[in-house]
């Protein structure tokens, strides 16, 4: 699948959609929360405003800064309820998390950390179960969250411990005008083809400034795991196999580490030092052909207020896979999800507003919220939703490759730790410190399984 | 001439302020026997009264100086008590002191090629780093001080780096480094347009040298500023002597600048040390350890293993390895610091 665009002319048309589909929405939760009130249902109910002038006190990554003030808004509109909401780097949420439970300062009530370190953050006390409160509210809608997404983001030792956020898998997104200079009518289909193009693109232009690609390679699990981790789901490979063992040098793994390798040399320079903001920033000036990114990037690339110089002349498909023809499958990069702290008083408004913020209406209204909000879909119905696929029906496709299965990273106890211990072997083998990819990922499944068990 | 020694001239300057000879505490206390009570007023004359009135002394005593010790206590004690548990406990971010482990987590610790690696790589480095600093701060020192007309507005320019947070050091640095357009990249393209692209911080063997670099820049003034100072309080008259006996540049900097400077050089050196043991905000922000291990220093290490992957326990084993190579390193710096400044 492959496709452009929409144009600039259907952005008035997506915010009067939108002011309409928020308006729906009140309403429609009005109703509900009419609804629910009488039923007396588990819990209390935020909407009937039971917690008006409450506080609520919550924990997110930076680069969700839009969509908590987003949420905050629309949460004090709805319950009277005002949400705090504290930002820390993505990699700093755990920890920050665990420092405040484990102090006694207890000032954070929710939070929404990357969903690897849900295990560590269960077996810590730092969270607590939410398995009783999901069981007996049939509003939670578990079946409508999107299959391969739902167990990752909320399941630690069969327990319930957290609701789906941010889903958050990446695409590739290709610079037509760039593609088209040096000659090629289509993205690739295999990462072999990938690399050709960077390669050849690279040589074309790279005295000019621009190159083949921006691989995010710096030393992080979400920065450069997640490179590695998309190549993995394109060969076909797991982190784990069906027991719970790791599998983590398997001939797929391996296959996927070379493929990295490939491009090492032909990307932007220097992918070591490409973290989010360089890779972002070369892809919006249209120095880069090729980034593998959130499928949200579309809707900022779309946004000349977000300082993009490529609008309109950008085309997002699924990552590459091991041979041409075979079917796409997602790689669940850097999810996030709903929890609630181990030792906040205020636990039933705490899951009212996961709840809620969690519910499909919320998911939908966040994908095409400007300024953008950096959400993917986390449901069946958000991913269908009319206006989503109307203004970006490209990442609609794109995201329905969640559907049919997609790669996640372990999550019990340990799984930090496991994905730096991967990450760091990674750099060492593409800095030249490590012997062959097998080597490299014989010696990580060797800490894996000290770390992780044998399943 | 004047005299050179600091504790006499001290005592000359009370004698000014207080209008007469300094009390000497010590000394009367050991005239005063044993108890060191009595003779201070000679109003006391039996041992019984002398204990009954010291009692209320001592306690007044311990009462002024238990802030300092409750004080220590927080800030030293505490923090100690904590690592040195931690270490021997299995401990998690969330759960510390979990379960005693004896001596497992230093087993595993000394066994870790990384964490060995780590250790050595920090050593190295603060090594490397302290004595770049130091002869790059004395020479900048002397130059300042030969420049004295250079005005204030000079002195205080060179200090600007160590008022810049190290962290905005880092960022910087990284856009002196970046290979996309950075500064070093685009003189090197300038002057030698086929020469590619220069990385760094991405390069296994220069990334460190490049952390050191701004490292280097951040702190010389510091050691600028000490020695600066001991210039500044060199006896004059030495040094006029010195050239009415014939001695010039580099002789004279040989023969009797150094002499006068050396135990603040050394003390800037010691200093310096520790700073650079301590490294971590520049390689948060510009390495992130990497490429690969190459800038995985020991403050890094413990940061990451405490904070990314919850393991308290081991971050404190770390800590206490750093803290024993610490000591092993400084303590004969310490001791050639106290020769030079009372040689």
């Amino acid at each position: 699948m492959t496709s452009t665009p929409p144009s600039r002319t259907r952005r008035l048309a997506r915010t009067r959609g939108r002011s309409v589909l928020a308006l729906a929405a009140v309403a429609a939760l009005t109703l509900s929360a009419c609804g629910q009130g009488g039923s007396g249902g588990s819990g209390g109910d935020a909407f009937a405003s039971d917690f008006e002038g409450e506080e609520l006190n919550l924990l997110m990554n930076a680069s969700h800064e839009g969509a908590g003030e987003w949420l905050s808004e629309q949460f004090k509109e709805e319950t009277g309820v005002t949400v705090n909401v504290t930002t820390v780097p993505y990699d700093e949420i755990a920890s920050q998390l665990t420092l405040d439970q484990q102090s006694g300062a207890n000032v954070y009530d929710v939070s929404a950390p990357w969903y690897v370190s849900l295990g560590d953050l269960a077996a810590d006390g730092t969270i607590q179960p939410l398995t009783e409160y999901v069981e007996a509210n049939d509003d939670i809608d578990v079946d409508d969250f999107i299959p391969s997404i739902w167990e990752p983001y909320s399941q630690v030792d069969g327990e319930t411990y957290g609701l789906p956020f941010d889903g958050d898998i990446h695409a590739l997104f290709y610079n037509t005008e760039i593609l088209e200079r040096n000659g090629f009518d289509a993205p690739p289909e295999t990462w072999d083809e990938y690399a050709e193009q960077v390669a050849t693109i690279t040589e074309n232009e790279s005295s000019d400034g621009v190159y083949g690609a921006a691989v995010f390679g710096e030393q992080s699990p979400m920065i450069l795991g997640a490179s590695f981790a998309n190549r993995l789901a394109g060969f076909g490979g797991e982190f784990l196999d069906e027991n719970g063992a790791p599998v983590v040098n398997s001939p797929e793994a391996v296959a996927s580490l070379e493929a990295l390798e490939d491009i090492w040399d032909d990307a932007l320079p220097t992918p070591a030092e490409t973290d989010f903001g360089a890779g972002n920033s070369a892809w919006f000036a249209g120095k880069v052909a090729f980034i593998e990114n959130w499928t949200d990037l579309g809707v900022r690339s779309q946004d000349p207020e977000s300082g993009s110089e490529v609008v309109d002349n950008w085309g997002v498909t699924y990552l590459p896979r091991a041979e041409a023809g075979e079917d796409p499958r997602a790689s669940l990069v850097a999810g996030f999800s709903w929890v609630v702290t181990g030792n906040t008083e205020k636990t039933e408004l705490a899951q009212q507003f996961i709840e809620w913020a969690a519910s499909s209406q919320v998911n939908a209204d966040l994908l095409t919220a400007l300024p953008p909000t950096g959400i993917d879909p986390n449901r069946v119905s958000s991913l269908e939703d009319e206006t989503y696929g109307e203004e970006f029906p490209e990442l609609q496709e794109v995201n329905r490759s969640t559907l049919d299965g997609a790669l996640a990273w372990p999550t019990g106890e340990n799984a930090t730790e496991a994905a730096q211990i991967l990450t760091d072997e990674l750099a060492a083998y593409l800095a030249g410190q490590r012997g062959t990819a097998q080597e490299t990922l014989d010696g990580v499944q060797q800490e894996w399984e000290s770390l992780l068990g044998n399943g | 001439m004047a005299t050179a020694d600091p504790a006499v001239r001290t005592d000359k300057v009370l004698e000014e302020v207080t209008g007469g000879p300094q009390h000497d505490a010590g000394k009367e206390s050991r005239d005063s026997g044993p108890a060191g009570t009595a003779p201070a007023s000679g109003r006391t004359t039996s041992g019984r009264k002398s204990r009954g009135r010291t009692v209320p002394g001592r306690v007044q005593r311990a009462l002024f100086v238990s802030p300092s010790v409750l004080t220590l206590l927080v800030l030293a004690a505490y923090p100690l008590v904590f690592i040195a548990s931690a270490a021997f406990t299995e401990s998690s971010l969330g759960k510390p002191f979990q379960e005693f482990v004896g001596t497992a987590n230093v087993e595993t610790a000394l066994a870790s090629a990384g964490i060995r690696g780590s250790l050595l790589l920090g050593t190295g480095y603060a090594f490397a780093v302290a004595l770049a600093s130091t002869l790059l701060g004395v020479i900048t020192a002397v130059a300042l001080h030969r420049s004295l007309h250079s005005g204030p507005v000079v002195r205080t320019a060179l200090l600007l780096p160590m008022i810049v947070p190290p962290v905005v050091v880092g960022i910087l640095f990284s856009f002196v480094f970046s290979p996309s357009g950075g500064l070093l990249d685009t003189l090197i393209s300038r002057f030698t347009p086929a020469s590619g692209t220069y990385a760094i911080l991405s390069d296994t063997t220069w990334a460190i040298v490049g952390v050191g670099i701004a490292d280097v820049w951040e702190w010389t003034p510091l050691v600028v500023l000490l020695v600066f100072t001991a210039l500044l309080g060199q006896d004059p008259e030495i040094t006029e002597a010195a050239r009415l006996d014939g001695a010039r540049g580099v002789r004279l900097f040989g023969h009797i600048t150094l002499p006068a400077v050396a135990g603040t050089i050394a003390a800037a050196f010691l200093i310096r040390l520790i700073l650079a043991f301590k490294v971590f905000d520049l390689v948060y922000v510009m390495t992130s350890g990497g490429p690969g291990s190459s800038t995985l220093v020991p403050a890094y290490l413990i940061w990451r293993t405490a904070l990314q992957s919850f393991d308290v326990g081991m971050a404190a084993t770390i800590t206490l390895l750093l803290a024993v190579i610490v000591t092993v390193v400084t303590l004969p710096v310490f001791l050639i610091v106290r020769r030079l400044r009372h040689g």
